[in-house]
């Protein structure tokens, strides 16, 4: 299915703020994975090319998991809530 | 309820164009507007506080624990409506067709059209139905070769079509940019230079996730 033209994809430019459209509109579109996409089938990834890639994005969010744990683990405290009701 | 809601939404509000809350706005849906609300009531369950009770503590208490929702500042009012406000009008709604800019309705702006290439710049000037007004690209105005894939470039190209956009009477367009190039900001930049007022930006870059095999990679 088509997205409706004009309303897809669209930000609307404020007081001639063409920067601030702009960059919201990249924005949202590198974070959707657009961009990433547009440059990644510019050319064909070979196989071995596309393993690589896999199990590399792989390891990488395990070891920032990881470290994530550990910083948590590292900056834990242990106290009373100090503003019981509030969190 | 409504209160102890209202300035985590503010301060998430705010962030979300930096964070990721909003990870799929462009989601190409007229009402992502009502998506962002939803978002921020969802993950607003997370830390709601009271503004008055957390700023009271806070004087009276220990200076070290500072809590987040502090530093987005103090009033609580309808900050909801305003704010979530504020993030909808930059993004279209059902509405924005028909809606008048400069006295002509949204969908019968004329569009210009912005091919941001890595080697050159091309933007044409349509009415609604795709008929081409007007059409310049880098080359026109001198830039030869390497130099037609620059945003100086891009950016006179379109400086001088906008000039003459003008003087035709297209005065108030929407744009329509295709392509990741150096010209994508700067054509619309020369474009506002030249006086011409451009309404809203849409993204038309190719993109597909079930591509044709591409071009082999490239040898360096």
């Amino acid at each position: 299915m088509r997205h409706a033209s004009f309303i897809a994809r669209t930000v609307l430019v404020k007081n001639g703020g063409v920067d601030e459209a702009m960059a919201l509109l990249n924005n949202v579109m590198s974070r959707d994975g657009f961009f990433e996409q547009f440059r990644r089938t510019r050319f064909y990834e070979k196989p071995f090319e596309m393993r690589r890639r896999v199990n590399y994005t792989k390891c990488r969010a395990i070891y920032n998991e990881e470290m994530s744990r550990r910083l948590a683990f590292l900056m834990r405290t242990n106290r009373t809530d100090p503003y019981p009701g509030s969190s | 309820m409504l209160r102890r809601l209202t300035l985590p939404i503010r301060a998430i509000v705010e962030s979300a164009f930096s964070e990721k809350f909003l990870p799929n706005v462009s989601g190409c849906s007229p009402n992502s507007g009502v998506r962002i609300i939803t978002q921020s009531f969802a993950s607003a369950g997370l830390h709601t506080s009271s503004v008055r009770q957390l700023g009271r503590h806070d004087r009276g208490g220990e200076g070290r624990y500072k809590p987040k929702e502090m530093t987005a500042g103090g009033e609580n009012s309808s900050i909801l409506e305003i704010r979530t406000s504020r993030i909808d009008d930059r993004f279209p709604d059902l509405q924005l067709p028909t809606r008048v800019f400069n006295g002509i309705m949204f969908k019968d702006l004329p569009i210009v059209n912005v091919k941001a290439s890595m080697n050159n710049t091309i933007m044409t000037v349509t009415d609604v139905a795709g008929a081409v007004s007007l059409i310049r690209a880098c080359g026109y105005d001198g830039f030869k070769n390497a130099r037609k894939g620059t945003n100086v470039a891009a950016q006179a190209t379109a400086f001088t079509l906008g000039k003459k956009m003008v003087q035709r009477g297209f005065k108030t367009v929407r744009a329509r940019v295709q392509g990741l190039g150096p010209g994508r900001l700067a054509s619309l930049k020369g474009l506002t230079l030249a006086g011409v007022d451009v309404v809203s930006i849409t993204d038309n870059t190719p993109v597909s996730w079930n591509p044709p095999r591409a071009r082999k990679q490239r040898r360096l």
